[in-house]
C-alpha cells in the first residue's frame, strides 16, 4: 500500500538519517597522496623501460626527463623552505655544487662506493644547513636571500679554485657493489624522487609541517603555541640543503661532468630557476612544484630545443621561460596549484548553480 | 643528567601518558557510540515492524502529522544545504538569488499540506481492534528492552576491552615518568623564590626598558589561583609589555616573575624560553589577531597541540602509527574545544576571509588546546560589536570554570572588565596606580585622573 509505505519510511527510515553516498573506491584511492606518488613514479619508470626497447620515447627525451626530475627533487626541498617556512634562499646552486663535488671526490679521489658519497654529502649539508639556519634567526627576508647568495658564490668560487672541471667515469661508480648504467641511474633518480616526495608529503601533513606553516604566517603566534623558531628554521634549511645536494649527487651520476667555466649549474641562474619553479608551481604544493620544475627545465630540454627555431636561437628559450613566469605571477600568484584548485572551485560552482536553478 | 634534560624527558612522558589515557577513553567512547547506534537502528527496525502490523489501527491525524514533519524537515535540510554549499563553493548569493531561494523554500513548505491532503484522501478509517494493537505494542516494547540490555552488556565489555588495550602503554609511560621524576627530585635546584599559597603568578618589581624608554618601571602585582584578573591603563601604559614579559617575548630588564606550576613547584619564568612557557600551561592571545590564515580553523588548533606530540622528525616523515594515534587524540581534543567555543561549523574553513569576531574566537580556542593554567588575553573585546562583547564576558567565565584556570586580561572595554574581573590592577606609565576589586578601582581618584588626563590629550 502506497500510503502505508510512505508513512513507514517517514516515521522509521530504514537506514537511519540518510547517509551521503561516499566517494567511490577509485576516487578515494586517487586522494591518497602517497599512492599518487607511487603511481606517477611507476609511470615514469615505465617510460624508461619503453624507451629501452626503442618504443615511443626517444632516449634524449628520457635523458632530459631524468635531469628535470633531478631539479624537481631540489625544488621540493626548496618548497618546504619557501612555501612552508617562509624563508627565502638564493643559495641552492651552491648546495647542489657541494653534492656534486663530494660525489666526485669520494668516487674518483677515494675510489669509494657511492653510498659513502651520500653520507659525506649528508654530513656536509647538515653542517651548512645548520649554519645558514642560525643566520636566519638574525636576518630575514630579502637580506637572508642576499646572504645565501653570497654564500653560494663563495662555495662556487671555492669549488672552482679547487678544480674547475670534474668528471666521473660511470664505470667507476658502484652501487651496493654492482656497476650501473644510464638506465639504472634513471630508475634510481625516479626512486629517489618517489621516496623524497613521500617523505616530504608526510612531513608537511604532520605537526612538523603545521608548525612550519604557523612560523611562516606569524612568528609570534607560532612561538606562543610552542613552536621553537630555532628548531624549525634550522630544520627547514637542513632539509633544503640535503635535497639540493642529493640533486647534485644524482647530477654527477647522470650527467657526469661539471665545468664551472661553461656550465651554469653552480651559478645564480640555477638558484633563480629553482625559485621560479617553486613560484610557478605554487609554493605550497609538492606536485605544483614538480610541474613548475618541468615547465622551467623540462619544457626547454624536452620540447622547445627540438624545434628548428629554438635550435637556431637558443637564447629565446630563456625568454619563453621568463614570459611564462611573468604570466603566472601576474594572473595566478598561487601558481599552477592555484590554477588547479580554481578550476575545481569553478566546477563546483557550476554544479551548484545548476542545483540552485533546479530548486528555484 | 642535567636538570634541563630530565625536565625535557619528564615533559615527554607526561605527554605520552596523556595521549594514551585520552586514547583509551576515546576508543572506549567510540565502542559505546557504535553500540548505541546499532541499538538505535535495531529499535527502529522493531518499531517499523510494529507500525506495519498496527497500521490499520492508526488514525488519519497521526499519519498526517508524521508525514508533514518529515517532509518539512527534508525541505529545510535541502534549503540549508543549498545555503551552506554557496559558502563552500565560494560563491556569495546575489540578493535576487537569495530572495528566489527563500521564496521557493516558502512555496514548497506551503504546498505540503495540500499535497498530503491529496495523498491521504482515500485513507480508510481505523479498522483494527485497539486492544490487539496494544498487545502488539507491548510485545515490541519488551523486545526492545531485552535487545538493549543485551547490547549494552556486550558494549560495556567491549569498551572495557578497548580501554584495557592501552593499559600496558599507560603503565609503561607512568613507570618511566615516575623514574624520571625521582631522578629529578634528586637533581632539582632550589625553588626560584617564595610565592604565597594560593597565588598563581607573582610579579615583583618588574622593569622593562627599551633604551631610554621605561615601558614598565617597577611594577608588582599578584594573581590568585582561579581568578579573572584585569590589567587596565591608558594607552601606552605598558600593559602589553607586561604580557610580553610574562610570556617571555621580552626578557625583562629586571624583576622577578614567579609562577606556580601544575605540580605546585614555583618557577622563575625569566629562565624559560618563549616557546616553552606553553608547557607550563601559560598561553596567550594577541592584540591584533595572529591566526595562521593559510590553515583551516581546525589546523590552527592542531598547531597549538603540537607540543603534545612525542613523535620526532623521522617518525613524522615516515608517518608512524604512533603519530597517527597522537594525531587522533589531538584532533578529538580540538573538535571538543571547537564545540565548546561554538566554532564547529567553521572547522574546515580557511581562516583567511573569516569574520574578525570568529578569528578572535579561534585565538581563544587555541589557548584551550593544552590544558591551560594561565590564559593571557590581550584585548579580547577589541573590534567586537556589543553583542559579541556581551557573549565574550560569559565565555571568559565559562572557560575559567570549565578549564579550571586563571585568566589574566588587558582590556579597554571598561564594562567588560568591571563585569568579569575579580581583581583589577590599574597602571600608568609602567607603574602601579591602584589594585583592588572592580568597585574599588571605579572609586579610585587616581585611576579616574589617569583616564581623564589621556582623554584630554586625545581631545587636543
Amino acid at each position: 500500500m502506497d500510503i502505508k509505505q510512505a508513512y513507514l519510511d517517514a516515521a522509521f527510515p530504514r537506514e537511519g538519517p540518510k547517509k551521503r553516498r561516499g566517494p567511490s573506491l577509485a576516487a578515494r584511492a586517487a586522494r591518497q597522496p602517497n599512492l599518487q606518488v607511487v603511481v606517477i613514479c611507476a609511470i615514469l619508470a615505465l617510460m624508461q623501460i619503453l624507451a629501452m626497447n626503442g618504443m615511443v620515447f626517444s632516449s634524449p627525451f628520457i635523458t632530459a626527463l631524468g635531469s628535470t626530475l633531478i631539479y624537481s627533487i631540489v625544488s621540493i626541498g626548496f618548497c618546504l623552505l619557501l612555501g612552508y617556512s617562509g624563508l627565502a634562499s638564493l643559495g641552492t646552486a651552491g648546495f647542489i655544487g657541494l653534492g656534486a663535488y663530494s660525489a666526485y671526490y669520494v668516487v674518483e679521489g677515494l675510489g669509494a662506493p657511492y653510498i659513502l658519497a651520500l653520507l659525506v654529502t649528508l654530513a656536509v649539508s647538515i653542517v651548512i644547513g645548520v649554519s645558514v639556519g642560525f643566520i636566519s634567526l638574525r636576518i630575514e627576508g630579502i637580506y637572508l636571500a642576499i646572504m645565501t647568495l653570497g654564500l653560494a658564490e663563495i662555495i662556487r668560487n671555492l669549488l672552482m679554485a679547487i678544480k674547475p672541471t670534474i668528471k666521473i667515469d660511470l664505470n667507476s661508480v658502484r652501487l651496493f657493489g654492482v656497476g650501473v648504467n644510464d638506465k639504472a641511474v634513471f630508475l634510481l633518480i625516479v626512486l629517489t624522487f618517489a621516496v623524497l616526495m613521500v617523505l616530504t608529503g608526510n612531513l608537511i601533513r604532520s605537526p612538523v609541517g603545521r608548525s612550519m606553516l604557523a612560523m611562516k604566517n606569524s612568528t609570534s603566534a607560532a612561538q606562543a603555541m610552542g613552536v621553537s623558531l630555532m628548531k624549525y628554521r634550522l630544520l627547514a634549511f637542513v632539509i633544503t640543503t640535503i635535497y639540493a645536494s642529493i640533486g647534485g649527487l644524482l647530477y654527477m651520476m647522470y650527467i657526469r661532468n661539471v665545468t664551472t667555466a661553461t656550465s651554469t649549474l653552480l651559478t645564480l641562474t640555477t638558484s633563480l630557476n629553482i625559485l621560479g619553479a617553486v613560484i610557478i608551481g605554487g609554493s605550497k604544493s609538492l606536485w605544483g612544484t614538480t610541474v613548475g620544475a618541468f615547465i622551467i627545465y623540462g619544457l626547454q630540454s624536452m620540447f622547445l630545443s627540438k624545434l628548428e627555431f629554438f635550435k637556431n636561437n637558443p637564447a629565446f628559450i630563456t625568454m619563453v621561460t621568463g614570459l611564462l613566469i611573468i604570466l603566472v605571477v601576474m594572473f595566478y600568484p598561487g601558481g599552477i596549484a592555484q590554477m588547479v584548485s580554481n578550476l575545481r572551485l569553478w566546477l563546483r560552482r557550476r554544479r551548484y548553480e545548476r542545483r540552485l536553478r533546479d530548486y528555484v | 643528567m642535567s636538570e634541563k634534560r630530565l625536565l625535557k624527558r619528564s615533559n615527554r612522558y607526561e605527554s605520552l601518558l596523556r595521549t594514551w589515557t585520552e586514547l583509551a577513553a576515546l576508543s572506549a567512547e567510540r565502542v559505546l557510540r557504535q553500540a548505541e547506534a546499532k541499538a538505535d537502528a535495531e529499535e527502529r527496525r522493531i518499531r517499523r515492524d510494529l507500525a506495519e502490523r498496527n497500521f490499520a489501527a492508526l488514525d488519519r491525524d497521526t499519519v498526517y502529522q508524521t508525514l508533514l514533519s518529515e517532509r518539512t524537515e527534508r525541505e529545510n535540510r535541502q534549503y540549508l544545504d543549498l545555503r551552506l554549499e554557496a559558502l563552500k563553493a565560494g560563491r556569495a548569493l546575489t540578493e535576487e538569488e537569495a530572495a528566489a531561494l527563500d521564496a521557493s523554500h516558502a512555496r514548497r513548505l506551503a504546498e505540503l499540506p495540500e499535497e498530503l491532503d491529496r495523498l491521504l484522501a482515500d485513507l480508510p478509517a481505523p479498522t483494527m481492534d485497539p486492544a490487539e494493537a496494544k498487545r502488539n505494542a507491548d510485545a515490541a516494547e519488551a523486545e526492545i528492552r531485552q535487545m538493549r540490555e543485551a547490547l549494552r552488556a556486550k558494549a560495556e565489555r567491549d569498551a572495557e576491552a578497548a580501554r584495557q588495550k592501552y593499559d600496558k602503554r599507560i603503565a609503561a609511560a607512568q613507570a618511566k615518568l615516575e623514574a624520571v621524576e625521582q631522578k629529578l627530585a634528586a637533581e632539582r635546584s632550589a625553588p626560584a623564590g617564595e610565592l604565597a599559597e594560593g597565588l598563581t603568578l607573582g610579579v615583583t618589581d618588574l622593569k622593562m626598558y627599551f633604551g631610554g624608554v621605561k615601558a614598565v618601571d617597577g611594577l608588582s602585582f599578584e594573581v590568585r589561583e582561579g581568578e579573572i584578573f584585569g590589567l587596565i591603563g591608558p594607552n601606552g601604559a605598558g600593559k602589553t609589555t607586561v604580557f610580553n614579559c610574562i610570556t617571555q617575548f621580552y626578557k625583562p630588564t629586571a624583576g622577578t616573575l614567579l609562577f606556580r606550576t601544575r605540580e605546585g613547584k614555583v618557577l622563575d619564568l625569566t629562565r624559560e624560553k618563549v616557546h616553552d612557557v606553553i608547557l607550563h600551561g601559560i598561553v596567550r592571545t594577541f592584540q591584533n589577531v595572529e591566526v595562521v590564515r593559510e590553515m583551516t580553523v581546525l589546523e590552527n588548533l592542531l598547531v597549538a597541540g603540537s607540543r603534545q606530540f612525542t613523535t620526532g622528525l623521522f617518525g613524522s616523515a615516515l608517518h608512524l602509527r604512533k603519530l597517527k594515534l597522537e594525531e587522533q587524540v589531538v584532533r578529538a581534543r580540538a573538535e571538543k574545544v571547537l564545540d565548546f567555543m561554538g566554532l564547529s561549523l567553521y572547522k574546515d574553513y580557511l581562516a583567511f576571509g573569516l569574520p574578525y569576531g570568529i578569528l578572535k574566537k579561534i585565538e581563544i580556542a587555541r589557548t584551550l588546546m593544552c590544558s591551560p593554567r594561565l590564559i593571557i588575553l590581550d584585548e579580547p573585546a577589541a573590534g567586537l560589536n556589543d553583542t559579541e562583547t556581551a557573549e565574550l564576558s560569559g565565555l571568559i567565565r565559562r572557560i575559567r570554570d570549565e578549564y579550571n584556570c586563571t585568566i589574566l586580561l588587558v582590556e579597554h572595554d571598561m564594562g567588560l572588565v568591571m563585569e568579569v574581573c575579580d581583581h583589577i590592577c590599574a597602571i600608568s606609565f609602567g607603574q602601579l596606580l591602584a589594585y583592588g576589586t572592580p568597585a574599588e578601582i571605579q572609586a579610585n581618584k587616581e585611576v579616574q585622573q589617569a583616564y581623564l588626563g589621556v582623554d584630554e590629550e586625545e581631545a587636543e
